[in-house]
């Protein structure tokens, strides 16, 4: 069971008040309808599933109900860092850089 | 019986006798005894027979590696345990233990046949024996194998105990409360952190337990252990769990400990659990759990009476019992000559000292010849020799690598020693790496991947001085990292056993290497030369050896077979230990009780249930129930004498005539609130919401982002800005969830709030005919007549002197209403309408008489009727679809290519020729029931029913092309009978012009 | 290490009466004046009787006696944005856990660290699989706020571990 970082609780919590949601930073296109099959196709189902690190979404249903980004990296299983939904995705040289 | 109890020796209660059983033999031992020690007290050694060749066992360690002691236990009805192991079950009063793997007795076992036959059983024998004929897997070797396989015998009672879990939250914690343990509690505790130090054992102490003549800052090892459990009793943030097992490590410093609470007490108190799992966050952990001694690999080495030195060592010390009276010890490392010394002082007759090593100490070798014991330097052993104990060992000379004159030595007893296993279970559960120690030929741990540190005999280390001496300064560190002020205390030591030892592949033999039954793991029957066979046959990976083999796959996971294995594999292969690999080590260290995984999730806790406000009505009037989601719904309410059929034809009949009253408490409710209400709705949901007028309600399809349908539900509109959504009874919280994240994370902008309103309201649903008539008396504050309160319209008012929102809405094709009112009026407002409704002869219906009327109508059951593939045009549902909103979740994907292609399976009507026929929902529809089989499926029956109103079986079924099949016959093939059906395209089965709900 | 004394003595458990409960959702707190609601997640304020918990960085849980409810919808309606207020009362079922070994209860579900929450403050959490709100109202008083439904299986576990606190193991 992981600690978790809310970044709108400032506290570490335990996973059990969290809930997986995904890949980050794939937002909706405003116009669907202007989007080709292929580009529709992509944008529901085409995931980056890295080795490394991953940005996804978590939320914090069981406690402030805020969704979140975060950037994990799938071979350790280790958090490096929890943002909030709307920042920007923050550099995976950094990232690496302060886990390491 | 000889009694092997040495009186005023050991930790044992020498007055208090416990009475126990070994398969039936009524026996005394000592309070204070392990089952184990209790059986070595009075002479007995053979405790079991193998799991494979059935070959008879005796005890070979004194801890939780134990292979081959292992016993059935009970106390009472339903609380037996298979494999208990003797070693680790303290004894009480009235225990029964049997032995296990035997028929009809230990002594004399049928299954030993298997034994003779040794050389059929070698490794990779179940792959290589039992390919052919293909026939014969199902009905011959699947029945035979299961037959003689498996461990001990599953219990066949229900499990009478309870059991518990909890969380904790700790500073420091430390696992092994052996010297280096305690030194690091002490360390970690006087620092003022919050300190958990677990044992696996009834008692702290670790090896201090089995060596009391070391002196610890002065004091006698006992003595001193006293005085520092009376120091950490003292420190209000040190707690001390023992008969605590460590299973598993977790990430980020979460340890499961499983806790036995009740296994060793005479009585239990009442509510006590049996076992309670903890799950413990620690900031800091150390490891100090020390090493577990390997045996020596050599023909015959796992005769009753053969055991590891250390643990003859611990029997004597802790429990004040002699194994043998002449024991011939046998040994690679300096630890068994001390094992040799003590039963000496104790008054045994060591016959003499066997080492494989060419150079020994020669303090070791003056002080065994000062006892009179004769030391074998440099030799191998080739043998033992016994029926069901040991009477003989057969030592050779060693020259050049090569066994030559042989000799045997007349004992009771072989003590064993092949050096010692750091134990790293729990550091390779996170991931550690573990380095090869080429000196110590073990594996020590590397790079950690946790706040972690290890200490003592789990990272190499060896004698009482050096391991106290590191578990001081890892709890001063794990304390100092865990934000402490930590200062290191010293300790001094005397009269210490310091030693080192090498670890050696199978000793050498002047016989037949094929003949010998050196065994390895002695849980799975492995034997060296299984090992050297699977190399042999091309294994090259230690994982490979270990699942051609199955070394190391038992349930002690190898901690006794590991090393040895990987040095004859290595040996083998011509490779370095580290080149060969080592298994790894998964959760749990030592076998778990299924009962401390559940915790309190048994019986009436098994699982969350939840209830209705009604609920306790309709348990009251003899409601069965079924399981929606995680509610208990009322199915349906049978009068005496009646079945389910019975008492779903009278509801539906009762309902459809006057009126009936179904408890719809558990839909869920969200309540969409904000200037941004609408256009929140217009996103989320298929249907156009902009122009329903305050008042009104309309049914709504939610889609996936895939065009797929995800739920359905009424939606009433209470105020321009303000919604009263309903879901499906188990989409409530999923609904919830994804209308949240695309408010959160998509739509940020808009000022619109959700909140679950499930649980607020209680709702009655009230259909049929009469249904106004029975409600408008005690509606205040709102006209209800058909004209002012027509088909789908929504107010809030007053229903029975309680606040109601009141909906207009049919689920049955009925005049119908459904009264919110909060949940804690619910029964009283369901009790009120109740007595007031017998004027009309109102029924009670639950959710089977609701399917029926719902499917009469045609009226689909999200998650019934679609199962996650279907769109609103497979379902029939374009009608829901907005066509001029220019966008909803999932509009895009209505027009992907394969959303509009044929081929797609599509919700119809499915009329039995035979109209007294009922479908079996789920059957499987085919267009040819004469094809060859497989057959090719068209679809399913996905709801079913007889229809009194409509005087026949009426199903629905989802199909390929099913909208183009109007009038087509399929076929419904049955296990014995084939039944034929036709299409309807329309689902509507009773009245399809919608007279009856605009009454 | 106050929560794994194992000998502490019992804990009582009460149903409480029901109150006025009002989960309310807002952006910007600076627009209702008269409701004291707390900024940070996990902060309560408590003024005459009424209590606003901030369970979410826009969600406050506002408690109430029955006698404060028209000050209350007085106060709600002088909210002066965009807001939504939503009647919650019958929705939740509140337990107050009372006495020396409550923490040790409490760990028998949730798995949050509750010997660091601070008296007056609160949080949403988890308790076995029910979601509850968890606030601490003295040392060793602690209220749990529980969906109806949810309820009993709550009181269930809690009853079990009482049981097992009073076995003394």
């Amino acid at each position: 069971m992981l600690l978790i970082h809310c970044p709108y609780c400032e506290q570490d919590l335990p996973e059990l008040e969290f809930a997986y949601a995904g890949e980050a930073h794939i937002a909706r296109p405003a116009d669907p309808s202007k989007l080709t099959d292929e580009e529709w196709r992509d944008f529901l189902f085409i995931r980056t599933n890295p080795r490394g690190v991953h940005f996804e979404r978590w939320r914090h249903i069981n406690g402030c109900a805020r969704f979140f980004n975060a950037a994990r990296e799938t071979v350790s299983d280790r958090f490096l860092l929890t943002y909030k939904a709307g920042e920007p995705r923050p550099d995976v040289a950094k990232l690496t850089g302060v886990a390491q | 019986m000889t009694s092997n109890r040495l009186p005023n020796r050991g930790r044992v209660d020498h007055g208090k006798p416990v009475r126990f059983t070994f398969d039936g033999k009524a026996l005394q031992g000592l309070a204070g005894d392990t089952l184990a020690s209790a059986l070595l007290a009075n002479g007995i050694h053979l405790m079991g027979r193998s799991f494979k060749y059935h070959r008879p066992r005796g005890v070979v360690s004194a801890g939780s590696d134990e292979p081959n002691a292992l016993m059935g236990t009970r106390r009472g009805a339903g609380q037996f345990e298979p494999n208990t192991r003797a070693t680790i079950q303290e004894l009480r009063d009235g225990l029964e233990a049997t032995s296990q793997n035997r028929w009809p007795g230990l002594g004399f076992d049928v299954g030993a046949v298997n034994d003779h036959l040794g050389s059929l059983f070698s490794a990779g024998f179940y792959y290589k024996t039992f390919m052919w004929p293909r026939a014969f897997w199902d009905r011959v070797y699947e029945p035979v194998i299961r037959g003689a396989a498996g461990l001990g015998v599953s219990p066949t009672e229900s499990d009478a105990d309870s059991y518990a879990s909890r969380f904790a939250h700790t500073d420091v914690l430390i696992i092994g409360a052996g010297p280096a343990g305690l030194a690091a509690a002490l360390a970690a505790g006087r620092s003022g952190a919050a300190v958990m130090l677990v044992d696996e054992t009834a008692e702290p102490g670790g090896s201090l337990l089995s060596e009391p003549d070391v002196v610890i800052d002065g004091k006698p090892a006992w003595d001193w252990l006293a005085a520092t459990l009376a120091e950490l009793a003292a420190l209000p943030n040190v707690t001390i769990l023992t008969r605590t097992t460590a299973i598993g490590y977790y990430h980020q410093n979460m340890i499961g400990l499983a806790q036995r609470l009740t296994d060793h007490l005479d009585t239990v108190p009442a509510g006590a659990p049996r076992e309670r799992m903890w799950k413990v966050r620690a900031n800091q952990v150390v490891l100090t759990q020390g090493a577990l001694e390997k045996p020596l690999v050599f023909d015959g080495n796992d005769r009753p009476g053969v055991m590891l030195a250390g643990a003859a060592q611990t029997y004597l010390n802790r429990y004040g019992v002699k194994v043998g009276d002449r024991p011939v010890i046998v040994t690679s490392h300096d630890s068994a000559w001390y094992t040799a010394f003590d039963l000496a002082e104790a008054g045994a007759k060591p016959v003499a000292i066997v080492d494989v090593r060419t150079d020994v100490a020669g303090a070791l070798t003056d002080r065994a010849r000062e006892h009179g014991i004769e030391t074998l330097i440099g030799r191998t052993v080739t043998g033992t020799s016994g029926r069901l104990r040991v009477s003989s060992i057969r030592v050779n000379r060693v020259e050049n690598g090569k066994a030559t004159t042989p000799r045997d030595i007349a004992c009771d007893t072989v003590l064993m020693c092949g050096g010692w296993t750091p134990c790293l279970h729990l550091f390779s559960h996170t991931k550690g790496s573990l380095a090869w120690d080429d000196e110590l030929k073990a594996f020590l741990p590397g790079h950690r991947t946790e706040a972690v540190h290890i200490a003592g005999a789990g990272r190499g280390l060896w004698g009482i001085a050096s391991v106290l001496a590191d578990g001081a300064a890892a709890g001063t560190q794990a304390a100092l990292d865990a934000g402490r002020d930590a200062t290191e205390h010293a300790h001094t030591v005397e009269a210490d056993r310091p030693g080192t030892g090498i670890t050696v592949k199978e000793l050498p033999t002047d016989r037949d290497p094929g003949k010998a039954k050196a065994f390895i793991d002695f849980q799975n029957d492995v034997t060296a030369k299984d090992i050297r066979l699977a190399v042999r046959e091309g294994m090259r990976s230690i994982e490979h050896v270990k699942r051609y083999t199955t070394n190391g796959m038992a349930t002690d996971q190898g901690k006794m077979s590991n090393i040895n294995g990987l040095m004859i594999a290595s040996d083998a292969l011509g490779k370095a230990p580290p080149q060969v690999g080592l298994t790894t080590f998964r959760p749990p260290y030592t076998p778990t009780t299924f009962g401390t995984f559940a915790g309190y999730h048994k019986d009436a806790t098994f699982e969350l249930t939840r209830k209705t406000p009604i609920d306790p009505w309709a348990e009251a009037h003899g409601a069965a129930f079924e399981p929606v989601a995680l509610w208990r719904r009322a199915w349906y309410f049978p009068k005496p004498g009646e079945d389910m059929h019975a008492a779903v034809r009278r509801e539906c009949q009762a309902t459809r005539a006057s009126v009936g009253m179904f408890d719809a408490s558990t839909l869920g409710k969200i309540e969409v609130a904000g200037p941004d209400a609408v256009t929140f709705m217009e996103r989320m949901y298929t249907n156009p919401w902009a122009k329903l007028g305050v008042g009104r309600s309309r049914y709504g399809l939610l889609l996936g982002e895939d065009g797929f349908i995800r739920d359905d539900g009424v939606i009433g509109r209470l105020g321009p800005d303000l919604f009263h959504v309903t879901t499906t009874t188990g989409g409530a919280a999923r609904v919830l969830n994804m209308m949240e994240d695309y408010l959160q994370t998509e739509w940020p902008d808009l000022q619109v709030w959700l909140t679950s309103t499930t649980e607020q309201w209680a709702t009655v649903a009230l259909q049929g005919p009469n249904a106004r008539k029975l409600l408008e008396p005690f509606v205040e504050g709102l006209d209800i007549t058909a004209e002012a309160f027509p088909h789908m319209a929504a107010a809030e008012c007053t229903v029975a002197g309680f606040p109601a929102r009141l909906f207009r809405v049919s689920f049955t094709g009925e005049l119908g209403f459904e009264v919110n009112v909060p949940a804690r009026h619910g029964l009283a407002l369901w009790e009120k309408l109740w007595e007031a409704g017998q004027q009309y002869d109102v029924c009670a219906y639950g959710t089977e008489t609701m399917h029926v009327l719902r499917a009469e109508k045609g009226y689909i059951v999200v998650g019934q009727d679609t199962d996650g593939t279907l769109t609103p045009a497979d379902a029939g549902l374009t009608w829901a679809i907005g066509k001029k909103k220019p966008d909803f979740v999932g509009k895009r994907s209505l027009s992907r290519p394969d959303m509009v292609a044929p081929g797609r399976k599509q919700l119809v009507g499915l009329l039995t020729d035979d109209p007294t026929v009922v479908l079996q929902e789920g059957a499987q529809i085919v267009a040819d029931p004469n094809q060859p089989k497989p057959m090719k499926m068209l679809g399913h029956v996905t709801s079913s029913y007889w229809s009194d109103a409509v005087g026949r079986s009426i199903a629905m079924a989802v199909i390929t092309d099913g909208h183009a099949r109007e009038g087509e016959t399929l076929y419904i093939p049955m296990p014995h009978h084939i039944l034929t059906a036709k299409v309807v395209k329309n689902t509507v089965f009773y009245d399809p012009e919608n007279t009856r709900l605009s009454a | 290490m106050n929560a794994m004394s194992p000998l502490a003595a019992g804990v009582t458990i009460t149903e409480l009466a029901p109150t006025v409960r009002i989960a309310l959702r807002l952006a910007d707190i600076s627009t209702a004046p008269g409701l004291a609601l707390p900024v940070k997640v996990g902060e309560r304020s408590a003024e005459g009787g009424r209590t606003v918990l901030c369970l979410g960085p826009d969600e406050w849980l506002i408690e109430a006696p029955e006698a404060g409810r028209d000050a209350l919808f007085a106060a709600l309606g002088a909210i002066s944005v965009p807001h939504s207020a939503v009647e919650v009362s019958d929705r939740e079922i509140t337990l107050e856990l009372e006495g020396p070994a409550v923490l040790t209860l409490l760990a028998s579900g949730c798995p949050r660290d509750l010997a660091r929450m601070p008296t007056g403050s609160g949080a949403r959490t988890v308790f076995d699989s029910a979601q509850v709100v968890v606030t601490r109202e003295a040392e060793d008083r602690f209220h749990l706020t529980i969906w109806r439904s949810f309820a009993p299986h709550v009181r269930a576990i809690l009853d079990l571990a009482t049981r097992e606190l009073a076995a003394g193991l």
